[in-house]
């Protein structure tokens, strides 16, 4: 009976069956569990916040819709323009729809809140310090630039936060969770990032958050909330002249994204244009900046913008730090120092704004930021927060604006299932 | 004479249906073993939706689904009872089913009820075909070899009444026509002894369809040796090799919708698929004694199939497109199972089977997809691609592994052979499962009347469990890469969606109950066979508010139910020395219907059901009438099956099959009525002569069109499938060379098909629905002829 000695072989087999054995890990796949097993997939992950965050502003040229393409600072040459321009945001163009939804902001809070889960659960041999501080950094910020893009384009919004996902936030209370976010990120995030060879690198720096953008961003929302002191601390404690030589500017690289078609030359002189009219007003004839900012064309009808580097969207600038210090000294009480900001921000115009007083300042400012900041998108918020916006947008009086006006009507999707209600002036539009 | 009493008898075995003896049924000219099958198993529905040769027929076996267009309702196929890879690749669609000959084919069991079924666990839940082939016969050898040529052929291309390509005729007289060959050469060897058995073997097969400018072909080798090492310790090996191949064309078969009247010049297109196929097994089995028995059976069942495709500019208005795609599919098996007989007392006998199986396949594709426009200053049929870069090339390459694990025990209760009680528990862990193992049960109780009431009754009724195991995404959650950042260096990668937690198989239960009545047990068989299915907990998407960062999240409910009756009547009413005639025929007829749906069903992907009530077919044709979604007809048959005769007359024999459904519905799309709705005021129809029902679409624009339908019509048909005359010369040239038998045949395929739809094959449309541009529509089914000779030495 020599064949009972096959009889251990085949128990054998059926030793097989064990948990372990039906785990299978595959290679080359990019399957959710245990995907993020290495920095490398960390960097890809925190990349695809940005790309989100690309999406969210270039697709539809967004950033200028909701920026100076709605005042008609800019023309963009799109067929859905002229809707924006004369704030019909209720128009049945399917762009002009698309750009009431805030889906692809919340997409990136969620690449934010996504990425933040795995860095907690992803141990030290995965990522090292710096790393580890960069990415929740990178991660904070972006969700904390969302959430305030956001409030700053809808007025109310909800949260995607675990703990209260769905609930309805208020204005204050969306940018006060964006300032608590940012206000984290800036503790983690280095003045320079470093490239693969562990080199700081300017050009990395320059599409990628750090603690100088993100310290603009944290001082930009606390202005919103009004707590001008607190941002005139955080700016004058953060950027001293031991920090001079590490600030860096903030934009989006450019480049394809696989699901919408987004332009690939948002600034694009063949899209994106300023009338001479408008060019001779808000910049008069004397203002030294304007030559290296725009082109006219050859019929002389025509402003274009210079691109420096079309592959970067700007969106936090350091030429902007100073309009900041000049907006929280000012807002803090502090006239004179906020002058000073304001004259070296402003180098190049030909106002003299050392006689400025409180009733005259928010008007400079507002100018300034204006010729400073074309292209940036942020015109439409300003107005909000300096409280003009119908003085600039005429096509609404003051009781529009107590009703939301300046705020963007909501999709029929951003608004299914959603705590919140348009806003009374969207509602009689409607 | 002893040759047609063994063909006869070998007829007589198709009892109750479950059981096709191949040599006994008439053979197909198209190759594929669902053809032979066609008409001849109560239950089993062949489609024969498309007459490109190679296709796989959609066969379903009791099996039902949410989707109408996948493949999830095939049965499991068995090759000697070992899995092989048996669905058609997304790259070249050659069926594997047309792997063998039919000459190597000793029968085919077609396994429906859930106490066999509930074996095979979560592999079976659309029931289980198991191919047998055939052994080496007794003696030291035997030469078999049978060869036929003919030819395919249409009938019923009637232009005037042609509503399949708008009338244009023109286009499709030159992409369709008659007199692509079709033969095949067949030469086996075999023999029996005290050391075991052989058989081996090779075949070509060709058929050149109705398709101009296109073939196909497969070559095979086999092998089927059985080894006796000592009295009680044998080991089998069963091998077969196929190469397949097909050359497709653009006009008609790539670009189906054949818009202008004259298609281009062909002569620089490229289509060529090729499939490696390779089934291995190897079975070693001791006996210890005549109550204790160990067997394990080895498996590999692997696929490579492989597509190069050129298109050049003059069909593509300037462009040219080249792509080349291979995936290699591979399945192992290892099954390993103890059989032991136990004799309790006279009456009570207990035959046991505890087994354990391995099964692992490993799927792997790569494509690389190339598009550009041409050259200023380059010709027409440029047919050397050159100049691709990363901007107009795209490459694509994917890795799909799944581990089954399983341990099964079948207990065969048999009480004074009157009663058998079938007890099946079988646990299934499988590497996509969250909690790994889901658990099936099956009980069977069979009862024979005869020696109770002296009526030649049996009764048989089961319930038990099987299950379908949802797609590996489903399980696993997926990452996805958004696009390219930092100079086109770096990748932004996020989450599409987490892996799904709660990820469980569809619970499948499955009541069986059914008579088979022996009349008189040399001339008549009546079996009536019943069964309720009820599916539960089929997994679907559920979109999320647009806050949520993801499109939707996996989420499992819903519950359809699947009922039939099946009947088959086996009749054998002469058989005498110069005359035999036999008749079998079947016919079963099912409903399916929604038991239960996701509430709120339309923020889910099952929102295409979202006119359904419980109640109704979920196989149902829905369409807007008046802006409201309404039930227009139902794609499935009410009822089907087939017939077959046997005639014999002295030398001369004679049999058909017949398959017929009826019931039917398709919803055919017009060629004229496609409107913006934007454009017509969002109302339809817009003409008198049009049906009052439209399918709508949304393009990528957001624009919704309205298509009109053309008509809804009956698409009940019954089909000569089959029929073949044979005569036999019986034993020949005995001193010579000793043959045994000469046969020499005539054989049709299709013959004639009496149906009043309007298209040309009332089973061409996989969904129901005859789209404007033909897409889930076969092309024509040609009807074929053939003459052959069939030698056994």
């Amino acid at each position: 009976m020599k064949f009972w000695k096959l009889i251990p072989v085949v128990l054998l087999f059926f030793l097989f069956a064990c948990k372990k054995n039906l785990t299978i890990n595959l290679d080359n796949r990019t399957v959710a569990e245990g995907y993020y097993d290495s920095p490398q997939k960390f960097e890809q992950a925190a990349v695809g916040g940005y790309v989100d965050l690309r999406r969210a502003l270039v697709a539809n040229y967004a950033f200028l819709m909701y920026g100076e393409a709605r005042t008609g600072d800019l023309a963009v040459a799109t067929d859905y323009q002229p809707a924006v321009v004369s704030q019909k945001l209720t128009s049945d163009n399917r762009y002009v729809k698309q750009l009431t939804d805030w889906e692809y902001f919340y997409d990136v809070i969620h690449d934010a809140n996504d990425l933040l889960d795995n860095i907690n659960k992803a141990d030290n041999s995965i990522l090292n310090g710096y790393k580890r501080n960069l990415y929740k950094g990178e991660a904070l910020a972006l969700k904390s630039y969302a959430y305030f893009y956001m409030a700053r384009i809808w007025g109310d919004i909800a949260s995607a936060e675990t703990n209260n996902f769905g609930k309805h936030l208020t204005n204050q209370e969306a940018v006060t969770l964006a300032s608590g976010f940012a206000s984290e990120a800036k503790r983690l995030l280095p003045w320079r990032l470093l490239n693969d060879s562990e080199i700081e690198s300017a050009a990395l720096t320059n599409i990628r958050f750090s603690k100088t953008s993100v310290t603009s961003l944290l001082a930009h929302e606390e202005l919103w909330l009004g707590k001008a002191q607190d941002a005139y601390t955080l700016l004058t404690n953060t950027f001293t002249t031991a920090t001079t030589d590490s600030l860096s500017d903030f934009g989006i690289s450019m480049g394809v994204d696989r699901r919408t078609d987004i332009p690939q030359k948002p600034l694009d002189a063949g899209v994106v244009s300023m009338t001479i009219d408008s060019l001779n007003a808000i910049y008069p004839a004397g203002d030294s900046r304007r030559a290296g900012m725009f082109n006219i064309s050859s019929d002389g009808k025509t402003a274009t913008m210079i691109v420096a580097d079309a592959t970067i969207l700007p969106l936090i600038t350091k030429r902007e730090l100073n309009l900041l210090f000049a907006e929280a000294a000012w807002r803090s009480g502090n006239l004179n120092a906020a002058k000073t900001y304001l004259i070296r921000a402003a180098t190049g115009a030909k106002e003299d704004y050392s006689t400025l007083t409180d009733a005259t300042f928010a008007n400079a400012l507002l100018k300034e930021r204006r010729r400073m900041l074309v292209g940036t998108g942020q015109r439409v918020f300003d107005l909000i927060r300096l409280g003009k916006v119908s003085t600039y947008i005429p096509a609404f009086t003051d009781a529009d604006v107590q009703k939301g006006a300046a705020y963007w009507p909501l999709s029929a999707n951003s608004l299914k299932g959603s705590s919140l209600s348009q806003n009374s002036y969207w509602l009689s539009k409607k | 004479m002893f040759l047609f009493v063994a063909t006869y008898g070998a007829a007589m075995s198709v009892s109750a249906q479950e059981k096709v003896v191949v040599d006994s049924v008439v053979s197909a000219n198209r190759a594929g073993v669902e053809n032979i099958l066609q008409g001849n198993v109560a239950g089993l529905r062949v489609k024969s939706w498309s007459g490109t040769p190679g296709t796989q027929s959609i066969l379903n076996l009791r099996g039902l689904s949410l989707d109408p267009t996948d493949k999830s309702t095939m049965p499991l196929i068995l090759i000697n009872g070992v899995p092989m890879i048996a669905s058609p690749s997304d790259v070249t669609g050659i069926n594997p089913l047309s792997y063998y000959t039919t000459d190597q084919i000793e029968r085919i069991e077609v396994i429906k009820d859930i106490d066999r079924l509930a074996a095979f666990g979560v592999q079976a839940p659309n029931g289980a075909i198991n191919i047998i082939m055939k052994e080496g016969k007794s003696g030291a050898i035997h030469i078999s070899a049978n060869a036929y040529a003919g030819a395919n052929f249409q009938q019923n291309m009637d232009s005037k009444a042609d509503a399949f390509y708008n009338f244009n005729t023109g286009a499709r007289r030159q992409v369709y026509g008659n007199g692509g060959i079709v033969d095949e050469q067949n030469l086996m060897v075999d023999g029996n002894g005290d050391y075991g058995s052989y058989l081996f073997g090779l075949s070509n097969y060709q058929d050149k369809g109705y398709i101009k400018g296109t073939s196909s072909g497969r070559q095979s080798l086999f092998l089927n040796a059985k080894y006796n090492i000592t009295k009680g310790f044998s080991a089998q090996f069963y091998n077969n090799f196929a190469l397949a191949n097909r050359d497709g064309r653009y006009a008609g078969e790539y670009s189906r919708d054949l818009t202008l009247p004259v298609t281009g010049d062909e002569g620089f297109v490229m289509d060529k698929k090729r499939n490696v196929d390779l089934i291995s097994s190897m079975k070693l089995a001791y006996q210890f004694n005549p109550s204790f028995k160990i067997s394990s059976v080895a498996s590999i069942s692997y696929d490579a199939s492989s597509r190069d495709y050129y298109i050049p500019s003059n069909l593509l208005d300037g462009n040219i497109h080249a792509f080349s795609a291979t995936i290699k599919r591979q399945l192992v098996a290892l099954n390993t199972s103890l059989n032991y007989l136990h004799r309790f007392n006279d009456y009570l006998n207990l035959d046991m089977t505890i087994g354990n199986e391995i099964r692992g396949n490993d799927d792997r594709i790569t494509s690389v997809d190339g598009q550009r426009s041409l050259e200023s200053g380059g010709s027409d049929f440029v047919k050397v691609v050159t100049g691709y870069n990363a901007n107009q090339t795209y490459a694509y390459s994917d890795h799909e592994m799944e581990k089954i694990v399983s341990f099964y025990g079948i207990w065969k209760w048999n009480y004074k052979k009157d009663l058998d009680v079938n007890m099946v528990l079988r646990t299934d862990g499988s590497s996509f499962y969250q909690n790994k193992w889901a658990l099936y049960p099956a009980l069977g109780v069979h009862y024979d009347l005869n020696n109770a009431l002296n009526f030649p009754v049996k009764a048989n009724i089961a319930y038990g469990k099987t299950g379908i195991l949802s797609k590996p995404e489903v399980y696993r959650g997926q990452i996805g890469a958004y696009g390219d950042y930092y100079g086109n260096t770096q990748l932004g990668v996020g989450l599409l969606y987490p892996a799904f937690q709660d990820a469980k198989s569809v619970s499948v239960y499955q009541l069986d109950a059914g008579l088979t009545f022996n009349i008189l047990p040399s001339l008549l068989d009546i079996s009536v066979n019943y069964f309720n299915k009820i599916y539960k907990n089929f997994t679907y998407q559920r979109y999320l508010s647009n806050i949520s960062g993801m499109d939707y999240q996996y989420e499992t409910g819903g519950s359809l139910g699947l009922a039939g009756v099946e009947f088959s009547l086996d009749g054998r009413w002469f058989n005498n020395r110069d005359f035999g005639w036999s008749t079998s025929f079947n016919i079963a007829s099912y409903k399916n219907k929604v038991r239960s749906l996701p509430s709120d069903i339309q923020s889910t992907s099952l929102a295409y059901l979202g006119a359904l009530s419980n109640g109704d077919a979920v196989t149902s044709i829905t369409a807007y009438q008046g802006g409201q979604s309404k039930i227009i007809g139902n794609s499935e048959a009410k009822a089907f099956g087939g017939i077959s005769n046997t005639f014999r007359y002295k030398k001369l024999s004679a049999s058909f099959t017949a398959s017929y459904a009826w019931g039917a519905d398709v919803a055919t799309e017009s060629f004229t009525s496609t409107y913006y709705a934007d454009l017509v005021g969002n109302s339809f129809p817009i003409k008198n002569a049009e049906t009052p029902y439209y399918f709508t679409t949304t393009d990528a624009t957001g624009r919704v069109t309205y298509q009109g339908m053309r008509t809804i019509e009956n698409a009940s048909f019954i089909r000569l499938n089959k029929a073949a005359i044979t005569y036999h010369f019986g034993p020949i040239l005995k001193r010579l060379a000793s043959i045994n038998d000469l046969q020499l045949f005539l054989r049709g395929d299709n013959l004639f098909t009496l149906t009043n739809y309007s298209g040309v094959n009332p089973e061409e449309n996989i969904t129901g629905i005859r789209k404007r541009d033909l897409s889930l529509t076969g092309t024509p089914l040609p009807s074929s002829l053939v003459l052959g000779l069939k030698l056994v030495l």
